[in-house]
């Protein structure tokens, strides 16, 4: 995993904080019910914070974000460079 | 004296009137004959909906084009078979078209209904129970989807009655112009059906004609002063909910005003981008549940904020979920710098059965609704609203809905059937010129949901110096050694523990035939599955702060990793499945013996 894909990781550990849960950057997070709607919003602000991009709004499904592989390919494919 | 509404046309005065409580406003009557002789006068150029999806991805249509697009789509359905007086369900993601949908069944004089578009959210099983239910009770003619509509869930449709799917096309409609139907039907027929709220799949569909609707409107846009050329509604709200449908596509539809919508969960993944479209469009009202003014709050980075201007907003509308002052105060607190001013910031109580709202916080008032605190030990042990100096020592704080509107009344009655005064809590009993007849196609429920005309909302309140205050919901009352206990305030402490999940708590009162009364069940999830580690410790805490709060004991608390409880499909905790559930898991609690 890249620096930004482990400080992903930490942040999803910290806020799940499930015992004894490891995660990689293929861990279904969204469609294993991991992460839940409510904190798809979070997600989407770490990644813009981690990759220094802008996520338009609307350009994003849950499935997007399902893995931290998925989430920074997500960002790489629809992010904007920050204002 | 007309009071400040633009499009003069909409309506005639017939006389002034002094509701008991309510607006002190002239009581006027729609013009028009019904919903589509409302959407056939609007200036044709003007824009009417603008479907916001970020900020360079954006479709707007003017009146003129929707209009076009719907008489498409009723040629569509008629082609289908469809007539006057048919049902016709519609389960397509939130959308331009599925409005238009909406619309070119109205214009046929069929009765089209919302149904929730299935998403990653919805639990699958209780998704297609429920689309089974709800459709069976409709008997409807067509059922229209989209092209991505899950065939494996078409199963779970009820095909009764000679019903028909319908996949409605996602391309943009043609500019060719279709004929203009003939929609000169009364207005006393029905318009659609809408759905309240409900976590089975019996959802109870309300059926309401043109004319409910068209009064319900009139007064909203009285009491609202809605300018149809200088407002505009925000809107991220669900269509299959009454707050979306009436507030943000009737409303509009009627009144001629802009609409800016999104996707519901456009918006929960990015729940800033609502100050981007309010901000950009300038948008002047919102209709929002209590919990967006904390979820917006505190997901918009303050660095951030700066870059919104708010300064337009004439009122966002707290509606839908018992108004929290606490929430309201966040939102002020954190965008007063963005040019939200503190009159912005309304309420309202409001239910599909009425069309839509029952009370409006008065816009004029100057500082948002009328708050009051009460002794709390009186209004638990005896329902007395007895009012204390603000934020006094064991006070509890209530933020009014507001004023009745124009031909509505309400009765406050207690248990055993009597009219209570003033200051006295009680359930609600509505009367209006907008309230519906009775649910569709269940006789057995509309005959329980009314005593002598007047209809049992099953919300508990009262009334006091002309406003009404909403605490809860009647059957969810806790009453323990003869105290009443609301589980709004049991739940608001728990959710304040760091453990807790906010918003993911349900306070319960469970008959205990040892002690002959009730006694205080909480669920509440934990915010990750190694809190449970320190379950005790929490639990400790817990009971120590309801305690300290309220000066009751818990019985049984339960701690339960996230997603344990039962939400509804509009997202809230669903108390009384939740309920089944930890009955299941505990049979100790002998709920109902």
């Amino acid at each position: 995993m890249t620096v930004e894909e482990t400080k992903m990781r930490d942040f999803i550990l910290r806020r799940i904080r499930k015992p004894n849960l490891t995660i990689d950057e293929n861990t279904p997070l969204v469609s294993s019910g991991l992460v839940d709607s409510m904190a798809l919003g979070d997600l989407l602000l770490e990644l813009e914070d981690l990759t220094r991009m802008r996520i338009p709004a609307g350009k994003v499904r849950p499935k997007d974000l399902d893995t931290i592989a998925t989430m920074f390919a997500t960002a790489a494919r629809v992010g904007k460079p920050q204002k | 004296m007309l009071c400040g509404v633009a499009n003069k046309n909409t309506w005639t005065r017939v006389a002034t009137t002094r509701i008991r409580e309510g607006h002190p406003l002239e009581c006027r009557v729609p013009r028009y004959v019904n919903l589509i002789d409302a959407l056939n006068a609007a200036p044709g150029a003007r824009p009417f909906i603008t479907y916001w999806v970020n900020e360079d991805e954006q479709e707007t249509v003017t009146f003129e084009q929707f209009r076009c697009r719907a008489r498409a789509q009723t040629e569509a359905i008629r082609a289908k078979g469809v007539s006057r007086g048919d049902r016709v369900v519609i389960i397509m993601p939130q959308s331009i078209s599925a409005m238009t949908v909406f619309a070119g069944a109205m214009m046929l004089g069929a009765a089209p209904a919302f149904l929730a578009y299935p998403n990653y959210k919805v639990e699958p099983s209780k998704y297609r129970s429920g689309l089974e239910g709800v459709t069976a009770n409709l008997k409807a003619k067509l059922v229209v989807i989209d092209e991505q509509f899950p065939d494996d869930l078409l199963d779970h449709v009820s095909w009764s009655g000679g019903t028909v799917p319908h996949r409605a096309s996602g391309r943009r409609d043609s500019e060719a112009k279709p004929e203009i139907i003939d929609s000169s039907y009364p207005a006393d027929c029905v318009a659609f059906i809408q759905h309240s709220a409900g976590t089975t799949g019996l959802q109870k569909g309300v059926a309401l004609t043109h004319a409910a609707v068209l009064r319900q409107l009139e007064h909203l846009a009285q009491v609202l002063q809605i300018d149809g050329a200088r407002d505009k509604i925000y809107s991220w709200l669900p269509l299959y909910h009454d707050m979306g449908l009436i507030a943000c596509f009737m409303l509009p539809m009627v009144y001629h005003v802009q609409l800016v919508m999104q996707s519901p969960l456009d918006w929960v993944m990015q729940p800033e981008t609502m100050l981007q479209v309010i901000s950009d469009h300038k948008c002047t009202l919102a209709w929002l549940p209590n919990f967006t003014f904390q979820f917006v709050s505190r997901r918009t980075r303050p660095n951030r904020r700066a870059q919104y201007n708010l300064s337009c907003v004439r009122a966002l509308i707290n509606c839908s979920e018992p108004v929290r002052a606490a929430s309201m105060q966040e939102f002020l607190d954190g965008f007063a710098a963005c040019g939200i001013k503190a009159d912005a910031l309304q309420s309202s109580y409001a239910m599909a059965e009425n069309v839509f709202a029952v009370t409006q916080s008065d816009l004029r008032g100057g500082s948002g609704p009328t708050r009051i605190w009460a002794d709390a030990g009186r209004f638990r042990n005896s329902h007395e609203i007895v009012k204390v100096a603000n934020g006094a020592t064991d006070s509890i704080c209530f933020t009014s809905s507001g004023q009745l509107l124009p031909n509505h009344e309400i009765r406050v009655m207690s248990d055993s059937g009597s009219i209570l005064p003033d200051g006295t809590v009680g359930e609600i009993l509505i009367k209006s010129d907008c309230l519906f007849e009775g649910y569709y196609n269940r006789s057995d429920l509309t005959a329980k949901a009314f005593t002598d005309g007047w209809y049992r909302t099953g919300d508990l309140g009262f009334s006091l110096d002309g406003e009404l205050y909403v605490v809860g919901r009647k059957k969810d009352l806790i009453i323990v050694g003869g105290e009443n206990l609301y589980p709004q305030d049991i739940e608001e402490i728990v959710a304040g523990h760091p453990a807790i999940r906010d918003g993911r708590v349900i306070a319960l009162g469970v008959d205990n035939p040892d002690l002959g009364t009730q006694e205080i069940v909480i669920v509440a999830e934990v915010e990750s599955e190694d809190l449970l580690a320190r379950a005790d410790a929490t639990e400790r805490e817990i009971r120590g702060s309801v305690t300290a709060g309220l000066g009751v004991a818990v019985g049984m608390l339960f701690l339960k990793p996230p997603k344990w409880i039962v939400k509804s499909t509009a997202g809230k905790p669903a108390r009384s499945t939740t309920l089944e559930k930890l009955q299941k898991e505990h049979p100790e609690l002998r709920i109902g013996s």
